[in-house]
């Protein structure tokens, strides 16, 4: 595949992410998909072509993957962020069986056997246990989001977060702000009541293998400290844990290209314009 | 909850309930030995006595998964097996019970033996599980999806449908009866192939009559509390069904039914109230919060007796054995009129006919409440299901309001005591109203 | 518009779209309407008496306004739903209506509308959980019942001859009803999964005969059309609860798949089997509703193993799976259903076991959710390629 050129586009909730992909990683873009930005996928996209010093028109596919994958008008194809999550999670670690994602909006736990998804699970009916749920919180708390997880490292007495709706968790942290309890405690005690909902989400898949943490949450150092307790083993982590949907997405491309080409088969593709991309 | 501050107390309970405590432990300790030597255990669901005395009397000791939820609700366990219920592929809209029992079972497979930290000593490996038709389709469903952990035979009892046939006089009693008894002579067959040995009928009769005397003391002690001031607060009549409800084979549950009847008798007669002043007389319905029992001593504060309650849970009235039954047919006769016996009382009564939710109608005057607490359980279908329509039929017809409080069997999380105690206030003004519309047309109270 | 010009296809459409059409059209003749929930109140009986049956099935598509103040939230919505629709007035040409024990919300939710619509004619049919021998005789005697109610109700009775002509009526329109999803067995389909549930539900609102008229007008405009559902990578089998509008099928159907078999009470639970000739033609139908429709309301004796209960219960699944070429089986259930949500987890088991993927989807009654389980329906379908 020497000198053919693929690109995965994630539109997440929150951040678009943009991988192209040659023998390697050629360009890597991760934007915002906020407010402002919405209609802006294409932006990201030009980014990294401009990293990668290609022209769009020499991407031979484009595949597309996250809650905004529909509304890309420029990508070949649509497939889910399970299957590109796993495919990433796999590129970075072949030994992967269990991959859990945090996202914005979501949290999924995939399943992998053979190289292959073979289960998931998804919680997508609140924003109760998302990156979403944690940026509420910051908000309320005063704290940059960066900032969460070397804090809560500090927390001696972790609170008990016995909420499991935002709303009523975010009345619960300010009167437990009102009492004086210390702001690292509180946010441990959240990362704590998060993880341990992702933990038995993904117990339903029945854990094996090495467990990947993905998803911007995967960012947050007091949440993976939270999960792994949960666990009672490591979790193994990208070094840009917001990439593996876009990685896989570019990826899983090239293997459609490959495949079409041993069979000989045409693969359809789309007019090279970067148009605009609605996304909400 | 151990973090909870100590509540006063304002509901006069009775000394004798303290005999139950070392029962129930007697009850689960019972299991787990029967099973360490050996001796065939059933997870049994409640069968209304049908099944546990055939059980008995084949050396069976059953164990009640269903109270096993109200033990694990009120110790926090609850959560952590509900937890791996759901990891179970379970969904998590069923039963709070089953989801509790299934991730308790689910877990004692996984580790080998009886999880170390399960409440009262936990529920052993089974030999044999019975389900129930009774009331509800969670009875049967459950022990049917368990056999996934445990292959062990799944039986079910099955049964009619009681209350859909409001003449009493119909030919169909009788043969849901005959029904019923071959529904036992099935379980007996299944029974003696299982363990290898023939039924002692003489001992089921000895149990039995044991069990009437339970059914006739526990029934007395609940019609004294028609008196006013009620003697009992519905947090004893709790306590006490739980003998009532899994031990009436047992002598010490008839000592205990005396016990308790000399009490409250004693009560009466002297005009002494569960709660003073009784300003409001309530019914309760259907399943209490069981972890958060305190609460009621708040209600108990403002003057609330909660007289009668749970209906699926009351012994049967007395009735008049028919001469020449089996005595297959007498027991199973017991299980079939505790669900019938309140149509009788209607058509003797001459009051109106309201199919199942009759009991709530026939109590409401008998006991004369002020005001019906429904509590809609967020797991349970079945005791949720007539609520809102048993509340209508009692406005309707007797000028009783009523007041919903939401919550759920296991899952604490969803009662918010402070949220009902807010809405009591509303409803004493709601309830003295009605008083006086009650007057005015003439009703008893 | 009257049904009166339509066949095939387009009266099925008709007839889904208004289900109440067929049946005002009908009162308005002077035939009396007998509403029915589920698939057990024998029809046979129903029919016998003259009554044209109605099944009453709710619909997603109309907010529950009314029935909140009767009935709670958390039970079946599809419950729910059909006592709303009922006290808004929507099956006003129902002469009475039927129900059976088939699961513990239904025994209740028919004291509540009995007491809410108090229709001319209204009747409980309990009926055993259990199959065994007793529970053939106590269900007799429940039959039995049901139909003095009726006859005292209409002052006409009831004789053999006429059950066991309605027996060969309804077998016949079942021995269709099989043939049609014959033409799903075919690779492409040459019915969509939509298409065949509009029918099932068509069917259900409108006289037997009638119903097996269109459906072979419908089988022969099915063979002879060109333009059936195209080739698609994925065939897919629905399990579960019943569905009352065809949205499901239609997201999966938008994706890679064709929803090619199903075990739902509105498909094949309703219809396949037929009604056994027996001397007394009560015994053949006492034997089909108790024991030969396969729904999870019903608890069979346990087997020796559960390895073998698994293939007494199941069993059925598998040689559908192999006779429709069925690549994946989807398990849906409305929350909140009881019997269908301890059933997920064994036959998640059991297909584990021969072999084919399956995916378990919850939903609540509503499209609101539809994004997220087209989601999962996606995903399930990249893992089964
Ligand atoms: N540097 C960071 N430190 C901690 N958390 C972060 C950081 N960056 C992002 N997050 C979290 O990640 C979430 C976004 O994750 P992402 O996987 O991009 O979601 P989506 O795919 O839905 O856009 C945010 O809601 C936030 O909670
Ligand atoms: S879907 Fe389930 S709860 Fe609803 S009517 Fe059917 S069996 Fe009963």
């Amino acid at each position: 595949m020497k000198g053919k050129y693929f690109a995965g586009i994630d539109i997440g909730s929150t951040m678009t992410k943009v991988i192209i992909y040659s023998e390697g990683i050629r360009g890597q873009v991760i934007g915002p998909t906020g407010p402002e930005h919405r209609h802006l996928a294409n932006i990201v996209m030009e980014d990294a072509l401009a990293q990668a010093r290609i022209p769009f028109e020499a991407v031979d596919y484009v595949v597309a993957t996250g809650y905004g994958r529909i509304n890309v008008p420029f990508a070949d194809k649509q497939i889910t962020e399970i299957s590109c999550h796993a495919r990433g999670v796999l590129h970075f670690f072949p030994n992967a069986g269990t991959v859990i994602d945090i996202g914005g909006q979501d949290a999924k736990g995939i399943k992998i056997a053979n190289n292959r998804v073979v289960d998931f699970v998804m919680n997508d009916k609140c924003a109760a246990g998302t990156g979403r749920f944690l940026e509420v919180i910051a908000e309320t708390l005063g704290v940059n989001i960066k900032d969460m997880g070397p804090l809560s490292l500090k927390a001696r007495n972790k609170v008990k977060i016995s909420s499991i709706c935002t709303i009523f968790a975010e009345q619960e942290v300010v009167s437990q702000l009102s009492e004086g309890i210390p702001v690292e405690d509180i946010i441990a005690g959240l990362h704590e009541a998060i993880a341990g909902r992702a933990f038995r989400m993904a117990s339903k898949l029945k854990i094996e293998g090495d467990v990947v943490f993905t998803g911007g949450v995967a960012k947050n150092t007091g949440m993976v400290k939270a999960l792994e307790s949960h666990l009672g083993r490591p979790v193994y982590i990208c070094r840009e844990p917001l990439i593996t949907g876009a990685m896989g997405a570019a990826l899983l491309g090239k293997e459609l290209v490959e495949k079409a080409m041993e069979s000989g088969k045409a693969i359809k593709i789309k007019e090279r314009k970067l148009t605009t991309a609605r996304v909400f | 909850m151990a973090d909870k501050e100590k509540t006063k107390k304002f509901i006069n309970r009775l000394k004798s309930r303290n005999i139950v405590r070392p029962m129930v432990n007697k009850m689960y300790a019972e299991g787990v030995t029967a099973a360490n030597e050996g001796r065939p255990l059933a997870w049994s669901m409640v069968n209304w006595w049908e099944g546990d005395i055939v059980m008995r009397a084949m050396g069976v000791t059953p164990v009640y998964p269903e109270n096993y939820g109200t033990v694990c609700a009120s110790t926090g366990m609850a959560q952590k097996y509900q937890a791996i219920c759901d990891a179970e592929g379970f969904p998590t809209h069923l039963c709070g019970y089953s989801r509790n029992h299934i991730g308790y079972a689910a877990e004692m497979k996984k580790l080998g033996k009886i999880p170390p930290d399960a409440p009262l000593g936990g529920m052993a490996e089974p030999t044999f599980m019975l389900g129930s038709g009774i009331a509800c389709d969670t009875r049967f469903k459950w022990f049917q999806a368990l056999r996934q952990y445990y292959d062990v035979p799944v039986w079910t009892i099955d049964t009619p449908s009681y209350d859909h046939t409001e003449d009493i006089d119909s030919d169909i009693h009788e043969h849901n009866i005959r029904h019923k008894v071959k529904e036992l002579e099935r379980f007996i067959e299944f029974l003696e192939n299982l363990l290898g040995k023939k039924i002692d009928m003489d001992l089921v009769e000895d149990y039995l009559e044991n069990q009437e005397k339970v059914f006739q003391l526990w029934w007395e002690i609940n019609e004294l509390r028609k008196a006013k001031p009620c003697p009992m607060h519905s947090r004893d009549f709790w306590t006490l069904m739980v003998p009532g409800y899994y031990m009436t084979y047992d002598k010490d549950a008839l000592n205990l039914y005396h016990q308790v009847y000399e009490e409250v008798k004693a009560r009466t007669d002297a005009g002494i109230g569960a709660v003073t002043p009784e300003k409001y007389r309530l019914m309760f319905a259907e399943l209490p919060p069981w972890h958060s029992l305190d609460f009621f001593e708040k209600l108990a504060e403002r003057g609330w007796n909660f007289v009668v309650e749970s209906q699926g849970y009351h012994p049967p009235e007395p009735m008049s054995l028919k001469t020449g039954d089996s005595v297959l047919e007498r027991l199973t006769r017991w299980t079939y009129w505790v669900n019938v016996g309140h149509i009788r009382k209607a058509k003797e009564k001459n009051y109106p006919l309201f199919g199942p939710v009759q009991y709530y109608y026939n109590w409401a005057r008998e006991y004369q409440v002020d005001g019906f607490i429904t509590h809609s359980l967020l797991s349970c279908r079945t005791a949720t299901f007539w609520l809102p329509h048993a509340a209508n039929i009692l406005k309707e017809e007797l000028l009783v309001p009523s007041m919903n409080m939401e919550g759920d069997i296991v899952d604490f999380t969803v009662f918010d005591p402070d949220l009902v105690l807010k809405n009591a206030e509303a409803f004493e003004e709601s309830m003295d109203y009605h008083r006086g519309e009650r007057k005015r047309k003439g009703l008893e109270w | 518009m009257t049904t009166a010009s339509l066949h095939g296809f387009a009266k099925a459409r008709k007839i889904y779209e208004d289900r109440g059409l067929r049946a005002r059209e009908l009162k308005a003749e002077g035939k009396k309407i007998m509403g029915y929930y589920c698939s057990y109140p024998p029809l046979e009986l129903i029919t016998g008496m003259d009554f044209v049956p109605f099944r009453v099935q709710g619909s997603i598509n109309e907010a529950i306004t009314k029935a909140d103040s009767s009935i709670p939230t958390i039970v079946c919505p599809i419950i729910r739903s059909s006592l709303d629709m009922a006290m808004k007035g929507k099956y006003d040409f129902m002469e009475g209506f039927v129900t059976a024990h088939s699961c513990d919300c239904q025994e209740k939710f028919c004291r509540i509308w009995e007491h809410e619509l108090k229709l001319p004619f209204h009747h409980y049919i309990d009926m055993p959980h259990v199959v065994r021998e007793n529970s053939f005789e106590q269900f007799k005697e429940k039959l039995i019942m049901f139909q003095k109610a009726m006859e005292a109700y209409t002052g006409r009775a009831l004789d053999r001859e006429r059950i066991q002509q309605e027996i060969r009526v309804h077998n016949r329109q079942r021995a269709l009803v099989r043939k049609l999803y014959d033409l799903r067995k075919e690779n492409p389909p040459l019915l969509s999964g939509a298409e065949n549930l509009e029918i099932m539900i068509a069917l259900m609102c409108m006289p037997i005969e009638e119903g097996s008229i269109m459906l072979e007008e419908i089988i022969q405009e099915a063979l002879s059309r060109g333009n059936g559902p195209g080739e698609k990578d994925t065939r897919l089998m629905l399990w579960g609860s019943p569905l009352t509008e065809t949205n499901l099928i239609q997201m999966i159907e938008s994706l890679n798949a064709h929803v090619v078999m199903d075990d739902i009470c509105v498909g094949t639970r309703h219809y396949w089997a037929d009604v056994e000739a027996t001397s007394d033609p009560m015994d053949g139908i006492v034997k089909r509703y108790l024991s030969e429709i396969k729904c999870p309301r019903t608890f069979r004796e346990s087997s020796s193993t559960f390895e073998e209960e698994m293939e007494s219960r199941f069993g059925y699944l598998k040689d559908f799976a192999r006779d429709w070429h069925v690549d994946g089986i989807l398990l849906q259930s409305v929350k909140y259903c009881d019997t269908h949500g301890y059933e997920v987890p064994a036959l998640k088991a059991y297909f584990e076991k021969i072999g084919l993927p399956a995916m378990y989807l919850e939903h609540e009654y509503t499209m609101a959710a539809e994004a997220q389980l087209k989601n999962r329906v996606e995903a399930f379908l990249e893992i089964i390629a």
